[in-house]
């Protein structure tokens, strides 16, 4: 018998039952598995990393199940080299040889849930369409599809919103090298797509967002639109069922501008919703800020922390509040020092004094306390003194919008780029822990906070402890109960705070160091795409979702909001404006900065 | 006491041990019958290693091969009082062709029972068409080889009707046999079992240079066919080493058969295999050896069809 044979390569007629040309056929020289198959790929076809492929596989009772998958690997390779210089002689037209091209696919569903590997020889195609949400679980998400970018094959990728907004899960973890990573693009992209996708449905308009913007000033524009967004990023966004607008209600809170007496926010490039932050002497007594000022995660191992509770509890009792600007006067200290607090080295100055006196030592703290601890105590609190001054004051006229508050706009981003590493963590715990205590009295989940927060690791380190990880713990653990909702962005995911990470739903990463990427926090990427993350694009991000077994390559579209000055285009924001003060240039020397005023 | 006064020195044979040597020991002329004709190119006295001129080259050099293998022995019990012998073998011939690229341009599996009686073998992967072959086991042998042969010229003379072709040289892996017919067509021996020449002539083959060739000869017993020897890159010390014969029909002109000469010396020598990747380097040519790597690959797997025969005859 005969057997005539065409050349090795698979035929170039290939049709699937279905009449759509298959990519390839699944190999059998590498075992098939309900999870996991090869596709050998045909001629005149690729696929390519990401591709989403179907299958199907007839069972004997004459029903079929459909096995989808994403191609996670794609390797080439010559048939009939056995030597690696042997390319050469292929290439010099020597020695005959096939170029053979295998994708690996990782299935991502099976149904019905006959779990049963697709036989080798059988045609796969492409997915597209129905097949395609299907393979990706979009068809199950419904009403909570929440457009995460493009994937590599062009077409919308969502997110399951019941994973971040808390009815299944919550919380976002973005990973990423800093300046390539794009995290916080992504994290402000994220929110645009929540707000108009339509997944808040009626509750768009009171959901909130407080955002941290810890470097730089590229987040200060969020309602301006972006001059440079081309029609073709337009188009994209319009693929994904977005406005390619900029955010609309915008207030931006900065810290009072050093030196000035007017207190005008310290923000050069906007000067629209703008408004200063800082907490007056009154509120740090009343509201027991005292904590804050040792935020750094070294603290927890010394003995002094007994101290900080027992003189923030005196502060708290025996304040006074002088005039309506937030000075205070503390009662029964030494008769000397009971004069009027305007500053926090003030302040800082009474408790020194009390506690360096044996006498007045003991009202203030334990008397078994050794005066070590106090030392201790006091160097650190010292030390606060400098950064702390520009929040921490009572100097400045009251005008009404000094409160750093999310009940003033949809997205409220406070500007810390300009404040020392001490006041940074003063500002995140105090306000974190403010909204999280609002929500809890507000009792219900609905609508929900959003707080985006950069350099987590800088404020829920794996090791230590500190007040600010105890909030953070605190949102990661129960936030999801009470409607708020932690994106959370990090260089290095392996540097923070394990309950954190591990209690966020949906993870994400871009562009990753390599030693990082080597790390079991990026578990969830399968070793492809961990290669893959240290090479990827800015604006490339690896989506993983409880519902998809496979984190999923996106590309999510150029911000349409500017994120650095020279982007600036329209502004598009709301600015109910502050109190205007009875007189604007109170307080403003003729030899004050050249900057305009900004109003 | 001349050998202690210059110690031996020694030369491994390039081939690998399980295939022989290229060259046979007892080349002095003695054992072969031939009728030589030395005087076609030059007069043999005149004879001297000729580098090739130059000349029109084939747009395309096409390599013909062919495989077997013995699948299974088997006994045909028929009406004899004695079972009969008989042979299960699989058989793939291909053709290679290298232009701009080396590719297969088609391969032809057979499979067969070879015995003095019987009918076709059904196994589960594979059916065996039975062919008559009478004789006893070494006839079994020749049968197979001439089916081979057989399978090879279907094959070349199915190309050669298909394309239109009129520029191409096709090289048939052994000596030309049953295929002369086939136009611009040479044999290539790899082995000198036999002496075809004299002392003198062979000793012109002993001095060629990589790409040189003898003078073409005429030769023939019982057959006769044009021939020369032609030395490729690679030589050893060893004798006659890199030395390839070739062979071409008698019938062509020796004006032709020159010309083929110069072409097959100019062509061939770039194709030779290099001895860490070919056992019998550098005579098996590297398209040759690719090709028989495939067509062993498409003889199927041997486990499989011998386990599917004793199935099917149990």
């Amino acid at each position: 018998m005969t057997e005539p044979q065409a050349n090795g390569a698979a035929p170039a007629d290939l049709v699937s039952p279905d009449g759509r040309t298959p990519v390839g056929l699944v190999v059998g020289t590498v075992s098939a598995s309900p999870l996991e198959f090869s596709v050998g790929v045909a001629p005149d076809q690729f696929l390519q990393l990401d591709d989403v492929v179907v299958t199907r596989r007839a069972l004997p009772d004459g029903g079929e199940v459909r096995i989808a998958g994403v191609v996670t690997g794609v390797e080439a390779g010559h048939e009939g080299a056995r030597f690696a210089s042997d390319v050469f002689l292929i290439e010099q037209g020597a020695l005959p040889a096939e170029v053979s091209e295998v994708a690996e696919v990782t299935v991502t569903r099976v149904e019905p849930e006959v779990y049963v590997p697709p036989r080798p020889g059988t045609a796969v195609v492409r997915a597209t369409g129905a097949d395609r949400d299907s393979a990706l679980y979009f068809d199950t998400m419904a009403d909570a599809k929440l457009p995460v970018g493009l994937g590599r094959d062009g077409q919308p990728v969502y997110l399951n919103f019941e994973f971040v907004d808390g009815t299944r899960g919550g919380h976002v973890s973005i990973s990423g090298v800093s300046g390539i990573a794009t995290k916080t693009s992504f994290a402000t992209f994220l929110l645009h797509s929540i707000f108009n996708s339509g997944v808040l449905a009626g509750e768009a308009h009171n959901t909130k967002a407080l955002i941290f913007s810890v470097k730089g000033e590229d987040l200060l524009f969020l309602d301006y639109a972006n001059a440079r967004l081309t029609e073709e990023f337009r188009a994209r966004y319009a693929h994904l069922g977005l406005p390619a607008d900029s955010f609309r209600n915008v207030q931006v809170f900065a810290p009072p501008r050093p030196g000035d007496p007017s207190g005008t926010p310290d923000v050069r490039a906007r000067d629209k919703a703008v408004s200063p932050f800082y907490w007056t002497l009154a509120e740090f007594c009343e509201q027991e800020l005292m904590p804050f000022v040792f935020a750094d995660g070294e603290d927890e191992r010394s003995q002094y922390t007994m101290l900080i509770g027992q003189v923030a509890a005196r502060l708290k009792r025996d304040h006074q509040k002088v005039g309506k600007d937030g000075a205070v006067q503390v009662t029964g200290v030494d008769p000397g020092r009971g004069g009027q607090l305007r500053s926090f080295e003030q302040l800082v100055g009474l408790i020194e004094d009390e506690l360096l006196d044996e006498d007045t030592r003991r009202d203030w703290v334990a008397g078994s306390t050794s005066t070590g601890s106090v030392n201790a105590f006091l160097r650190r609190l010292r030390s606060a003194v400098r950064p702390l001054s520009t929040i921490i004051r009572s100097d400045l006229a009251d005008r009404g919008d000094r409160s750093l508050s999310t009940s003033q706009a949809q997205v409220t981003v406070v500007d810390l780029h300009n404040l020392p590493d001490r006041a940074q963590r003063f500002v995140v715990g105090v306000s974190l822990r403010q909204e999280f205590r609002r929500k809890e009295e507000q009792g219900t989940a609905r609508p929900l906070m959003f707080i985006v927060l950069d350099e987590l690791n800088k404020y829920a380190p794996r090791d230590g402890d500190s007040p600010i990880k105890q909030i953070l713990l605190d949102v990661a653990e129960r936030g999801r109960s009470l409607g708020v909702i932690l994106i959370g962005a990090q260089q290095t995911a392996s540097e923070v705070e394990r309950r954190i990470v591990a209690n966020c739903s949906i993870r994400v990463a871009g562009r990753l160091d390599p030693a990082e990427a080597s790390r079991p926090e990026y578990g969830y990427l399968p070793p492809a795409q961990r290669q893959r993350a240290t090479i990827a694009k800015p604006g490339t991000m690896f989506v993983s979702q409880p519902d998809i077994p496979v984190p999923l390559a996106i590309e999510f579209p150029f911000p349409a909001w500017a994120t650095r000055s020279s982007e600036k285009g329209t502004w598009n924001g709301v600015d109910t404006g502050p109190a205007t003060p009875e007189d604007p240039f109170a307080g403003m020397g003729a030899d004050d900065d050249d900057d305009p005023p900004p109003f | 006491m001349t050998g202690l006064l210059s110690p031996p020195s020694y030369t491994v044979d390039p081939w690998d041990p399980g295939y022989g040597v290229a060259r046979g020991d007892e080349l002095d002329g003695r054992e072969s019958s031939a009728t030589l004709e030395l005087d076609l190119e030059l007069p043999a006295s005149e004879w001297r290693p000729v580098t090739p001129g130059g000349g029109p080259l084939p747009g395309s050099v096409l390599f013909l091969d062919g495989v077997r293998r013995i699948d299974a022995r088997v006994w045909v019990h028929a009406d004899e009082p004695e079972p009969q012998p008989g042979v299960v073998a699989s058989l793939a011939a291909g053709l290679v062709c290298c232009d701009s690229s080396a590719r297969i341009l088609d391969v032809a599996v057979d499979r067969g029972l070879y015995a003095e009686t019987g009918e076709d073998i059904k196994t589960r992967h594979a059916t065996y068409t039975f062919r008559h072959t009478p004789g006893g086991l070494d006839k079994l042998t020749l049968g197979v080889q001439a089916r081979l042969a057989a399978l090879e010229v279907e094959l070349a003379t199915a190309w050669r009707r298909d394309s239109n072709v009129e520029d191409d040289l096709l090289v048939v892996d052994g000596p030309l046999r049953g295929r002369t017919h086939l136009a611009r067509t040479v044999g290539y021996v790899k082995t000198h079992q036999k002496s075809y020449l004299q002392p003198e002539q062979a000793a012109v083959v002993a001095a060629l240079e990589p790409g040189q060739r003898s003078p073409v000869f005429g030769m023939g017993t019982s057959w006769e066919r044009t021939s020369w020897y032609l030395r490729l890159p690679g030589a050893t010390r060893a004798p006659w080493s890199a030395v390839v014969r070739l062979e071409c029909a008698a019938d062509l002109p020796t004006e032709d058969a020159r010309a083929l000469a110069d072409v097959t010396a100019r062509v061939l020598p770039t194709l030779a295999s290099s001895p860490h990747k070919d056992p019998r380097a550098p005579q098996n040519l590297v398209p040759i050896g690719g090709l028989e790597r495939q067509l062993r690959h498409r003889l199927g797997d041997a486990g499989l069809l011998y386990r599917a025969l004793r199935g099917a005859l149990a």
